[in-house]
């Protein structure tokens, strides 16, 4: 179908924690692919290892055994300080409670990962200025964190994880800490910013609701994937069905 | 769906974000440092007061003594010209014709009619090429004919003259033209005309640049010049001198002394900082998790925490720099009337100002290294989810090489002793290996501190739980104990090593060291006295000793004192003929007045006594000998000459004696007169007074000036500390540091554990149990760094006195017991029960910080 | 629900007699269902006509003395049953809490193959209710509310499925210490404990149902 590797891919991934009587199976043997303008859910309950599995296709550790391809690149084999720059140019990271560092104006958050990339302090600003306003918080752009509600500074977060020319988003129950209006606003942009930016998405979180705004939810039990949803063949037949009720 | 490639070739940035990344990422640490500046108080604070302190301490301690351009001015070199007018003209030639311009400063004595008071007549070019420095205009103008004088404000009130009158001096009469005063020393009384109008200089100055050429060549050509014996080069003549010899002439000069101050103050400063910045990297685990998960490198991280820890070193040495100006400005005034010189404003140790300041950006940057290595180390797993790091296992090289460092150090130190145990300190520089050792044994004292953390936590191991805690996480959080304990460590080892070299050096009988005499002592010297105090400096005595002897009873009157007890010498001498220390300091003779006025009684003295002395361990001291100095001209120790030498004489130790170093601490009696057959040298060397209270300084004032009027010198006491105030202050000096440093680290060391106390009490804890916690972590770490302190200044001691010559090391065997264990349980008692007290509430700081 | 499956299950625990099965029957459901010999045996009779159950003993005697298995296929036919989404679309989700029940007392049933064939299920139908949301217009809040209660109801569910996996985990990860390995996989004590507490669950259910049929 396509000659491209696919955005992500984890092949046959384990990851083990400790050792002996203390050796934790966080993940088994997990294959996952994730193409370009896909949206993709973890869903599991909490200790299954979906976080484990979020922070290994982002390079922020190391699996055991198995190799994670980023864009057909594989990561064992990848220096530090080059995961380090994949981090700044191709992934973005959406935490669930904190995500802006203090000390920084949302602004200055956004621009961070550009700057630290080496783009200069006021092209930086620019695009930062323009990924607030894509996300309504054009009049927010000087406020630090702690002056922002919880709502705003996950929109900044989604700015500063989208923002320049990120092809992955990984976010890690990115609406736990907020209400459902607010997280679904969340899921919307991270949702829109996938179609519209051609971005690929991988969504960690154990609710329901949020999940369902992926293209393809992954089921995810005791460090195993166990199922995934088949895409959908249309919402048409639940609007047929609901006049009838 | 279209791949997109994951380079952009069309943006090329630099690897690891280049510049820009970098600003950005100091511009949050700076941002951070200035939104939490409250959780770096404690190490600006430090900083500052080290800055403020260096600062004033270096200028008041660099200013008030004349400085080298006192004498040189603005030249290189300088001779002391002396002899007859012609020989002087010809020095000054063969000074100009050598080494080109020569500015001469010629004076000639002159006396106060009716008075032994003189001054100067100085002939001076007030714009000449280097002698400017030394002369400033108060009111008026320089003379600049003949018939034209300048006076400094003690001639002019001496002769009642003001600018604009008329003075006849010598058959001359001139015109008083202005005010002038020598700058470098205020105190100097002179007369300035123009040069040439000295007619019978007795002395003259010059100055010149004699870039190059040393001492002795100068000396050479002047002396050949003058048509003089050129003295050999051994004999030190103090007639040339350069800035090099002026600076050599005490390595130990005040800039040094506070620039090691200094560094000694950032090297602790530096210790309480790495604590301090381990804690405040780990409060900001996991914003820097963040920004690791941003794509920030390990080395921006590091970037983070130690551009935070450079502007808080900025921040302290600039308050500390401004802090330290304002008092300057304060203070220069008392300074200048105190130092007897001025002191311009800007007229500041700069190089040890800039010196500490620099100090002071890079003790905050060592400091903040460690902690930032460690930091960027942190998993970004574990940093975003604000676990703190275990704690890491000490490298196992570190007790090894700890162990090398104080085998060096001791080694190096054997080797400072056997250099300095020469008489003369002819041989090697031994500062260097003094230096060195020291350091060395300061590193290694820093390295092993922390291991001995270890050990504590052993030792609590049956503790109740609440102090086993505190000792478990003592030593389980050794990055940020270890720094507190290795300072507390630094701190004890000064005071120990100061005590006990201190205790050592100046209890020995022989030649020990204190103040020369009491506050409310004063000894009046006759010109001829062999043994003339430091307070001395006579003019030619032109008294009688009938005239002398009626000017210190009138001395004594003044001061209070029924009378004043006459000092005689005799020509005997006490020596000692084995290696180390010589002796040193007076002998009197034990007249019947001298020990009546001591309260000695006659029947208190052995008849077989030669000698009396107050000194402890003289009576059992070995290879004494008592000389006769006329026949024994060499003194020293020779074997004993029949009939001019007594060989182990019989010394009582008579405690009634003063104990001052100039005072008549040791006498000879008249038993040790006879044996020597010297009863008839015994002359009048001076009066001793003791007021009945304590000298005021305008007392010692009047008395010197009616001494100096009659051609006698006085001395007073002088500032030299006695061993017991040495040894206390150290001692106070050791225990107030070591609290200060344990009260900056115990907050952050058990700030680590909050969240284990969060559980205890949780479980159960009550106050008492955070005061337990509290106390035992401040009494352990003070324990255990004074024990280390002491050891290492014990084996620093030990390292210099075994090879010394003249201290062995029984000179260790006087042990200041009381102090040190104040130090070594005092110091951990007090730090215990003031933190049982202050430990109250736990800071809300410590709770774990949100973030947003 | 039916009888047939009830049937079905209580045979996949051992071969029975009618009487007997009807026995453990009222005695599962706390004699709150009461049910003929009559139901019993035509129900059973059905079963074996359609190949799911087997019987055997005296052709001519009573049903009472006949011994009934499960078959192959009656087997099958009730790992169906279990692992067939009831239709959540409308309310009678209970129909799920019976299946989970009862699929903790079949042996070599994986219950929690069984809880997440139906999560999938009622995960991929919110996924095409939240398209809708997705793509309706903001302003249509009567659709949008109308998607949100659907959306929640069935969130509900999956919540419940979330517990219950969770709560069957914990109980056989603390039953499988003390016991053997088989008796893990077999119903243990606990789960009987949870399957008497049944009865006045499902049965409210069941009326609900029967008045709805």
């Amino acid at each position: 179908m396509r000659n491209h590797p696919p955005l992500v891919e984890l092949r046959a991934v384990s990851k083990t924690y400790g050792q002996g009587h203390a050796e934790v199976h966080a993940l088994h043997d997990v294959s996952l692919v994730a193409d370009t303008g896909e949206m993709v859910a973890v869903m599991g309950p909490s200790g299954s290892g979906k976080s484990t599995l979020l922070t290994i296709a982002g390079t922020l550790e190391d699996p055991t055994s198995g190799q994670v391809l980023i864009g057909g690149q594989s990561l064992a084999s990848m220096p530090r300080s080059a995961k380090a720059r994949l981090r700044r140019q191709t992934i973005g990271y959406v935490f669930q409670d904190f995500n802006l560092l203090p000390g920084l104006t949302a602004a200055e958050n956004v621009s961070l990962p550009l700057e630290l990339d080496g783009m200069s302090a006021r092209k930086a600003r620019v695009a930062a200025l323009r990924a607030l306003d894509g996300l309504g918080l054009e009049n927010r752009a000087g406020h630090f964190p702690d002056q922002l509600s919880g709502g705003e500074r996950q929109r900044v977060a989604i700015a500063r994880a989208t923002v320049g020319q990120r092809k992955l988003v990984l976010a890690d129950e990115p609406s736990g800490a907020l209400d459902s209006v607010n997280g679904e606003a969340v899921m919307r942009l991270l949702h829109s910013a996938c179609k519209n930016n051609a971005m690929t998405a991988i969504v960690v979180t154990h609710d329901a609701q949020l999940a369902s705004w992926a293209d393809r939810i992954i089921f995810i039990r005791d460090g195993r994937i166990t199922d995934q949803t088949i895409p959908a063949v249309g919402p048409e037949s639940l609007l047929t069905v609901e006049p009838e009720k | 769906m279209t791949f997109a490639t994951l380079e952009n070739p069309t943006v090329r940035r630099p690897a690891n974000g280049g510049v820009p990344a970098r600003r950005a990422v100091v511009r949050w640490a700076v941002r951070l440092a200035r939104r939490e500046w409250k959780q770096q108080l404690l190490i600006f604070a430090l900083i500052t007061a080290a800055v403020t302190a260096t600062f004033i301490a270096s200028a008041v301690a660099t200013t008030t003594p004349a400085k080298p351009v006192g004498v040189l001015g603005t030249a290189q070199d300088a001779a002391t010209l002396t002899g007859t007018g012609p020989q002087i003209s010809a020095q000054v030639t063969a000074l100009r014709s050598n080494y080109g311009q020569v500015d001469v400063i010629v004076n000639q004595s002159m006396s106060v009619p009716g008075s032994v008071t003189t001054f100067d007549l100085r002939a001076q070019d007030p714009h000449g090429p280097f002698g400017q420095p030394l002369l400033s205009l108060v009111s008026g103008k320089y003379p600049t004919t003949a018939s034209q004088v300048a006076v400094t404000s003690g001639v002019a009130s001496e002769f009642n003259l003001r600018v604009g009158g008329r003075w006849t001096l010598n058959g001359v009469t001139r015109t008083v033209t202005g005010i002038v005063q020598a700058p470098q020393s205020l105190l100097e009384k002179f007369a300035l005309v123009i040069p040439g109008q000295v007619a019978h200089p007795d002395q003259a100055t010059a100055l010149f640049n004699a870039s190059g050429a040393d001492i002795v060549t100068i000396r050479t050509l002047i002396y050949t010049a003058a048509h003089k014996p050129v003295p050999p080069d051994d004999v030190r003549v103090t007639d040339v001198f350069d800035t090099a010899s002026l600076a050599n002439d005490n390595a130990i000069n005040p800039q040094s002394i506070s620039l090691a101050a200094a560094i000694l103050g950032m090297l602790l400063i530096a210790l309480v900082g790495v604590g301090g910045f381990s804690v405040l990297a780990q409060r900001r685990l996991r914003a820097i998790g963040m920004l690791a998960a941003q794509g920030a490198t390990e080395r921006h991280i590091r970037l983070v925490v130690r551009a935070n820890g450079v502007v808080t070193g900025v921040a302290g040495a600039g308050a500390g720099f401004l802090l330290g100006f304002i008092g300057w400005l304060a203070y220069r005034p008392v300074a200048q009337s105190s130092a007897h010189h001025v002191i311009g404003t800007f007229q500041l140790p700069w190089t040890v100002i800039i010196a500490s300041m620099a100090l002071a950006v890079l003790a905050t940057y060592f400091a903040a290294s460690r902690p930032a290595k460690a930091i960027s180390r942190v998993p970004v797993i574990a940093a975003l989810a604000g676990r703190p790091t275990p704690p890491k296992k000490r490298g196992r090289l570190v007790i090894p090489i700890g162990i090398v460092f104080l085998v060096i150090s001791f080694l190096l130190l054997g080797l400072a002793g056997t250099a300095s145990g020469t008489p003369d300190s002819t041989g090697p520089n031994p500062l260097r290996e003094l230096a060195l050792g020291i350091i060395l044994l300061a590193v290694a004292v820093i390295m092993l501190a922390p291991t001995t953390l270890g050990v504590v936590a052993w030792l609590g191991k049956y503790a109740p739980i609440s102090a086993r805690l505190a000792l478990r996480d003592l030593s389980r959080y050794r990055q940020r104990s270890g720094p507190a304990l290795a300072a507390i460590a630094l701190a004890t080892l000064i005071a120990v090593l100061t005590c006990v070299e201190s205790a050592g050096r100046l209890s020995n009988p022989l030649d020990y060291g204190g103040p020369n005499l009491a506050s409310n002592q004063l000894i009046v010297y006759s010109p001829d006295n062999p043994y003339i105090g430091s307070g001395g400096g006579s003019a030619p005595s032109t008294v009688t000793p009938a005239q002398a002897q009626a000017v210190a009873g009138s001395i004594a009157r003044q001061l209070g004192a029924t009378s004043a007890i006459t000092l005689y010498t005799a020509s005997v001498g006490l020596s000692h003929a084995a290696g180390g220390r010589s002796w040193s300091g007076p002998v009197y003779v034990a007249t019947p007045q001298l020990l009546s006025a001591f309260g000695i009684r006659q029947s208190q003295i052995d008849a077989a006594a030669d000698v009396l002395t107050m000194r402890p361990g003289l009576s059992t001291m070995s290879l004494m000998q008592l000389q006769n100095t006329i026949k024994n001209a060499g003194g020293g120790s020779s074997p004993c000459i029949t009939g001019g030498c007594i060989a182990n004489p019989p010394i009582q130790e008579v405690s009634q004696l003063p104990a001052g170093t100039s005072a008549p601490n040791t006498v000879v009696t008249e038993h040790g007169l006879q044996a020597l057959r010297v009863q008839s040298s015994v002359t009048v060397g001076g009066w001793f007074i003791q007021a009945p209270s304590g000298l005021t300084a305008a007392q010692i004032r009047g008395a010197q000036q009616a001494a100096a009027d009659a051609g006698l010198s006085v001395e007073s006491r002088n500032s030299i500390p006695s061993l017991a105030t040495i040894v206390n202050d150290a001692t106070v000096f050791g225990i107030v540091l070591a609290l200060a440093i344990l009260g900056m680290s115990v907050g952050l060391v058990r700030s680590e554990a909050a969240r284990d106390l969060r559980t205890l009490t949780a479980t159960g804890g009550s106050g008492t149990t955070r005061r337990i916690l509290v106390a035992t972590t401040a009494g352990a770490l003070g324990f255990a760094g004074a024990l280390i302190g002491m050891a290492g200044g014990y084996l620093a001691a030990a390292g210099f006195a075994r090879t010394n010559q003249l201290d062995g090391l029984s000179s260790l065997d006087s042990i200041p017991v009381a102090n040190l264990l104040l130090i070594l349980i005092g110091m951990p008692l007090i730090a215990a029960a003031v933190s049982w007290l202050l430990a109250l509430r736990e800071p809300p700081s410590i709770s774990r910080q949100p973030l947003e | 629900m039916s009888v047939r499956h009830a049937m079905l299950a209580l045979l996949s625990e051992g071969s029975s007699y009618g009487l007997h099965l009807r026995e453990e029957f009222e005695a599962r459901t706390g004699d709150v269902w009461p049910l003929n010999v009559g139901q019993v045996y035509t129900t059973l009779q059905r079963l074996e006509r359609d190949g799911l159950v087997a019987s055997e003993g005296d052709e001519d005697g009573p049903g009472a003395q006949k011994m009934f298995r499960i078959t192959q296929d009656g087997a099958r036919e009730l790992d169906t049953w279990l692992r067939t989404p009831p239709d959540l679309s409308s309310p009678p989700r209970d129909e799920l809490v019976m299946k989970v029940l009862i699929a903790l007392r079949v042996p070599g049933a994986s219950v929690s193959e069984v809880i997440q064939a139906h999560r999938r299920y009622l995960v991929e139908l919110m996924q095409q209710w939240t398209r809708i949301k997705e793509d309706a217009d903001p302003a249509d809040l009567s659709l949008g509310l109308a998607v949100d209660a659907e959306l929640f109801r069935l969130d509900a569910v999956v919540r419940w499925l979330d517990a219950a996996d969770a709560r069957i985990k914990r109980v056989t990860a603390d039953a499988a210490p003390a016991d053997t390995p088989a008796a893990a996989t077999t119903p243990a004590p606990p789960h009987t404990s949870v399957i008497e507490s049944l009865p006045r669950m499902p049965l409210t259910t069941n009326r609900k149902v029967r008045t709805r049929r």
